[in-house]
């Protein structure tokens, strides 16, 4: 474990970490693109040239290991004056056009010449011409000007994908990424090449024009869209979310996430999600809306009545918590799990993406394992038929998309008498239940706070971004009215978010982005 | 759709067995589609490639663009490449650029319409003793004057 | 003082080009000495000898053998063959006319870092040289010179050649390294350097053809037979490329240390009729050119042109005579660099590119006088910040080019045509 000292602070750092690795580890700034702690070094931004004291030449932090004693610094005049002119020839032939760019806001280029600026560029030639507005694939948007060739996407679909979709083309000062003959990035994780960019050179297509990034908020939380349970930030506004990106957990996720847990965000926006109650009686053709509180009280009076003929259906999009408190409100051992294509579940892309599309599958079985619950969906059935069950009350999936057995299952559980359906989402499917229904509508996992328990069996927290359907109930708060009771006030113990070990800073920092909020909120005024 | 000739076919995969990695048979058999694709690699040449040698696109494709003796574009039976380096540059090879060009009725970098010539500005070709010089495809010509290079030319059928 | 012949003795003869002829005139009897001799002490004669690369840098070579893991571990030699830098054009006669002497200095050099396989990297336009090596190889194989048990020696050794495809910074070892395995000639980043973790991650020798060559010559005479030639710090002999506006150019071997006023005037014939000297590039075209004044006064040695502010490079000496402008010339060379920056490192991709176009703008007539100083303070933001050496390659030519010459660039900025030549450079070019 060599120590060094960084700008006169003493670090210790593993056996072959690089000055970069102390840097990072300190929290020193330290301007830089090309590096990335997830993807191997390349070395050729030259932005992180350091002092190396005995050393007459800097050196880069990133490729120079730290040996005992090194004493290393990036505060010497001649050197910061050495990191603007480097930082200058990133910007020579970059085409400086960040009112148009999505990236602005949250750039490297941005943010790094704040710092490390140079502030009066000598560049008075005609710059390069590259291709602009290039069609990546299904995903992506590349602007080659924009582009000041760090090389990490490529070395993400070299190294990390391992595709090998991008290349760079060409040399010298034409030299250009690109895919070969319109050749589609087309792979689960060609997002997080548009991540790791540190300029606006690659954008999204699902996010490109659709926010500017200072009127977004952030908050962390888990991915939904698998039981990999990847760690995200979610941003959004009161307009409702906006994207997914992965934040860095080294027991989880690593730096990355797949493609498909970015969309999954989309189904918590309003125009996708159950607004208010819905009742219907059997042979009723349309639904009455019911504000959700009411719903769940007149709900109780099928609980109620049912008495032992209740069964409770539980689907793995709920947090752990949430089923704890369904099944001590609600005891009873009639209580089956449903599984959406279980026999995709094992499958597993070798990277993260897995084939259990619930972030909770863990939660369900450790729910129903304290309460002693052994079940079989087809005695669930026999039940139904038989008339042994009368009320059902269905956990029901948040993401419908990744349940294709939704009409199956709508079908199958219509033929109880009473069927108490808590859903985030609306669907036309739900017309199909031709019985007494209940609709209740439920809060996402972006409005309420939990944990899920992932494919490893670890128990991650999340917290609470936003509110988009203000009605909305946890299943926990429906728990307490279906079983006649009222919602006791809670008191919630700050809870710290995700596992804090092994977290690094990000890659760049945002810190005058919340200078750019306060703006807008003062233009608001 | 270009295909490699069989006997083009068994070149590439000799040269896939006679080196350490895969990889570096990418340079040699460029070459040798290159020649049997009148003189220049084409996407197709790069998908056909890519099959033969299992290696992806975008890698052969990022050699193929970093060298320049394989050609990005159609070039004429004879390629004429002009060195007008620092040491041809004093001796004239930018002159006797612009005479060939001039004397072919051409552009540099453009086919004559007899599809005989493609006149090209290159850098140093390692010749600088016998500036001004030129090569036409793998033939060095050395000390050249405007009327020896072009009767070196005019004799090219 | 003259000329020398020592490594090119034989280079009159065309016999010499082939195994035949090579051995009847000494050939690959040093070979068999060598492997009389334990491989450390080849590497202890090579140290003491002084023989530093002949491709550019002037690393001592012995002390780069020395690098090498002290272990089994495989290792590669790879012989630099690309010959790139302008004005240089010694690799390609020795390739021409002494392929076998190549070979041998190679298998004697292989045979001291206990290597088992070489390849002669050589620029893919070598069409000529290329198919000298081949046979030349083709010979050394069929007559035990190659393969399993050289000579009975025990010692065995495979070499192939390998044909770059156009591209000046496959010079560069690690570049050179990249492009055999296959990839864009990309300098890799250092450390770790070749002789620890080179091509294919295996340790590597990368030596210029004329370092490779002079090793049997080491082996014939031992270093202080070799040191015969040459200064104390630059010892041997050399062979220089002289081109440009010169009655002789061509190739000359001298001792290192020898007089550029002699090499001009003497060997070189001197000047054109009616002409002076004005400049001289001594290195190869990288290297900071020098004033007539300062030409006349120095010597060709490694010591000598560094206290000149200049290099030896890869002795490629390029004269300038007066009849030439030099924004022109610098054009020529800007233009050059920025064709060839291999586009990784952002100071030497967007810095060769600026560096042109601002000496193009001058050559067209839209320089501003700020200009000037501009191309010094950008060459010097170029310079020790890359990974390889080009950037410097591409900033030392415009820093002593301006400097020197810069009333030259003054008056081109002033007056929008050449002091010289008196017009303007597009009457001069078309």
């Amino acid at each position: 474990m060599p120590k060094c000292t960084i700008n006169g602070q003493e670090v210790e750092v593993k056996e072959g970490a690089t000055i970069m690795e102390a840097f990072y580890k300190l929290n020193e700034g330290i301007a830089h693109y090309c590096y990335h702690p997830g993807l191997s070094v390349a070395g050729v931004c030259r932005l992180c040239i350091v002092d190396i004291e005995g050393n007459p030449r800097p050196q880069i932090a990133c490729n120079t290991a730290v040996t005992e004693g090194m004493k290393v610094s990036n505060q010497g005049e001649k050197l910061k004056d050495g990191v603007k002119w480097v930082l200058d020839f990133h910007l020579i032939n970059h085409p400086l056009d960040c009112p148009v760019c999505d990236q602005a806001g949250e750039c490297g280029l941005q943010d790094q010449y704040m710092q490390y600026g140079k502030y009066s560029s000598e560049m008075a030639e005609p710059k390069v011409k590259k291709h602009k507005v290039v069609d990546l694939g299904p995903t992506i948007v590349l602007d080659s000007e924009r582009c000041i060739l760090c090389a990490r996407c490529v070395r993400f679909t070299d190294e990390v994908s391992k595709t090998n979709e991008l290349g760079l083309f060409n040399r010298g000062d034409r030299t250009e990424i690109g895919t070969f003959d319109g050749k589609p990035l087309d792979n689960n994780y060609s997002l997080n090449t548009v991540d790791i960019c540190p300029v606006g050179a690659l954008t999204s297509k699902d996010f490109r024009f659709r926010q500017r990034v200072w009127y977004l908020k952030d908050s962390e939380s888990i991915c939904t869209g698998c039981s990999t349970g990847c760690n995200v930030k979610v941003y959004y506004n009161k307009e409702g979310a906006f994207r997914v990106k992965p934040v860095y957990n080294e027991k989880v996720n690593g730096h990355w996430m797949c493609d498909v847990g970015r969309d999954v965000y989309k189904f918590v926006n309003r125009e996708h999600r159950l607004l208010k109650g819905r009742v219907k009686q059997k042979g009723q053709a349309t639904w009455t809306d019911m504000d959700a509180g009411a719903l769940a009280k007149d709900a109780h009076k099928a609980i109620k009545a049912a008495g032992d003929k209740l069964a409770i259906v539980l689907t793995g999009q709920y947090s752990t918590h949430e089923y704890q408190l369904l099944l001590k409100n609600l005891p009873t051992k009639n209580v089956y799990h449903w599984k959406n294509q279980p026999e995709e579940w094992e499958k597993f892309d070798g990277l993260l993406y897995r084939g259990d599309k619930n972030p909770n599958t863990k939660g369900v079985e450790a729910a129903m394992n304290s309460n002693g619950i052994k079940s079989n969906w087809n005695d669930l059935l026999t039940a139904i038929k038989s008339g042994s069950v009368q009320t059902v009350l269905v956990a029901g999936p948040e993401n419908m998309a990744v349940y294709n057995d939704m009409n199956e299952k709508i079908q199958e559980l219509g033929a109880a008498q009473n069927v108490i359906w808590a859903s985030a989402c609306k669907s036309e499917d739900f017309d199909k239940l031709n019985t007494n229904a209940w609709l209740l509508p439920m809060k996402s996992y972006l409005e309420k706070e939990g944990s899920f328990i992932n494919h490893q069996g670890l128990e991650q927290k999340f917290k609470k971004a936003t509110t988009i359907v203000s009605e909305a109930l946890t299943l926990g708060e429906a728990s307490y009215l279906l079983s006649g009771q009222n919602i006791p006030v809670m008191k919630v113990a700050p809870i710290d978010t995700f596992i804090e070990a092994d977290r690094r800073p990000d890659q760049v920092t945002l810190e005058h982005r919340k200078k750019n909020e306060f703006v807008y909120k003062r233009g608001s005024l | 759709m270009f295909q490699l000739s069989s006997e083009g076919l068994n070149a590439v995969k000799n040269e896939l067995s006679r080196y350490e990695t895969k990889e570096s048979a990418i340079i040699p058999s460029l070459y040798i589609a290159q020649k049997e694709n009148s003189g220049w690699v084409s996407k197709d040449v790069i998908h056909h490639l890519s099959t033969v040698m299992q290696i992806p696109e975008s890698k052969i494709n990022e050699v193929f663009q970093f060298y320049t003796m394989f050609n990005q574009q159609p070039v004429g039976k004879y390629h004429v490449q002009v060195c007008v380096n620092i040491s041809c540059a004093l001796e004239g090879g930018r002159e006797l650029a612009n005479h060939i060009c001039d004397e072919l009725k051409v552009k540099a970098g453009e086919i004559t319409e007899d599809k005989r010539f493609t006149v090209n500005r290159v850098e140093c070709l390692g010749s600088c003793g016998t500036a001004p010089m030129m090569q036409v495809n793998d033939k060095y010509y050395e000390n050249l004057t405007n009327e020896s290079a072009m009767n070196v030319l005019r004799g090219m059928k | 003082m003259s000329e020398v012949k020592y490594l090119t003795e034989f280079y009159h003869l065309n016999e010499f080009q082939g195994l035949e002829g090579y051995k009847k005139n000494g050939g690959y009897v040093q070979l068999q000495r060598a492997f009389k001799m334990k491989p450390a002490e080849i590497i202890e004669e090579v140290k003491k000898s002084g023989l530093r690369g002949r491709g550019g840098a002037g690393f001592a070579t012995g002390v780069k053998w020395g690098f090498l893991p002290k272990n089994d571990e495989p290792r590669y030699l790879l012989c630099n063959a690309d010959e790139g830098e302008p004005g240089t054009f010694k690799d390609r006669m020795m390739m021409e006319r002494a392929p076998h002497q190549l070979i041998e200095g190679m298998i004697i050099s292989a045979y001291a870092i206990n290597c088992k396989k070489s390849y002669i990297y050589v620029r893919g336009e070598y069409d000529y040289p290329i198919n000298c090596l081949v046979k030349a190889i083709k010979e050394a194989y069929s007559a035990g010179l190659l393969g399993k048990n050289i000579l009975g020696s025990g010692f065995d050794h495979e070499m192939d050649i390998y044909a770059g495809a156009g591209a000046y910074i496959v010079g560069e070892e690690t570049g050179m390294i990249s492009s055999l395995e296959g990839l864009k000639g990309q300098p890799k980043l250092k450390p770790p350097f070749p002789a620890i973790q080179g091509y294919l991650r295996k340790p590597t020798i990368v030596n210029n053809v004329e370092t490779l060559a002079a090793v049997k010559y080491i082996i014939r005479d031992g270093a202080q037979g070799y040191r015969k030639y040459g200064t104390e710090k630059s010892a041997g002999s050399k062979l220089f490329s002289l081109s440009g506006n010169i009655v002789k150019p061509g190739n000359y071997e001298v001792p290192l240390g020898y007089s550029l006023k002699d090499m001009i005037y003497g060997l070189g014939g001197g000047m054109k009729p009616g002409r002076k000297l004005k400049a001289v590039i001594p290195g190869g075209s990288s290297a900071p050119v020098l004033t007539a004044e300062e030409a006349e006064r120095a010597a060709l040695d490694y010591e000598s042109l560094a206290g000149m502010g200049t290099m030896l490079g890869s002795g490629a000496i390029i004269v300038i005579d007066d009849s030439q402008c030099m924004v022109d010339m610098l054009g020529v060379l800007t233009h050059f660099y920025s064709h060839e920056s291999c586009g990784q490192c952002t100071p030497c991709r967007e810095g060769t590119g600026w560096l042109n176009k601002i000496v193009h703008s001058i050559l067209e007539g839209r320089g501003r006088l700020q200009d000037i100083d501009l191309l010094l303070k950008v060459a010097d933001n170029m310079k020790g910040r890359t990974i390889c050496a080009l950037a410097e390659a591409a900033a030392l030519p415009v820093l002593s080019f301006v400097s020197k010459f810069r009333d030259e660039f003054e008056f081109f900025v002033r007056e929008g045509r050449s002091k010289v030549k008196g017009t303007s450079y597009a009457q001069m070019h078309h």
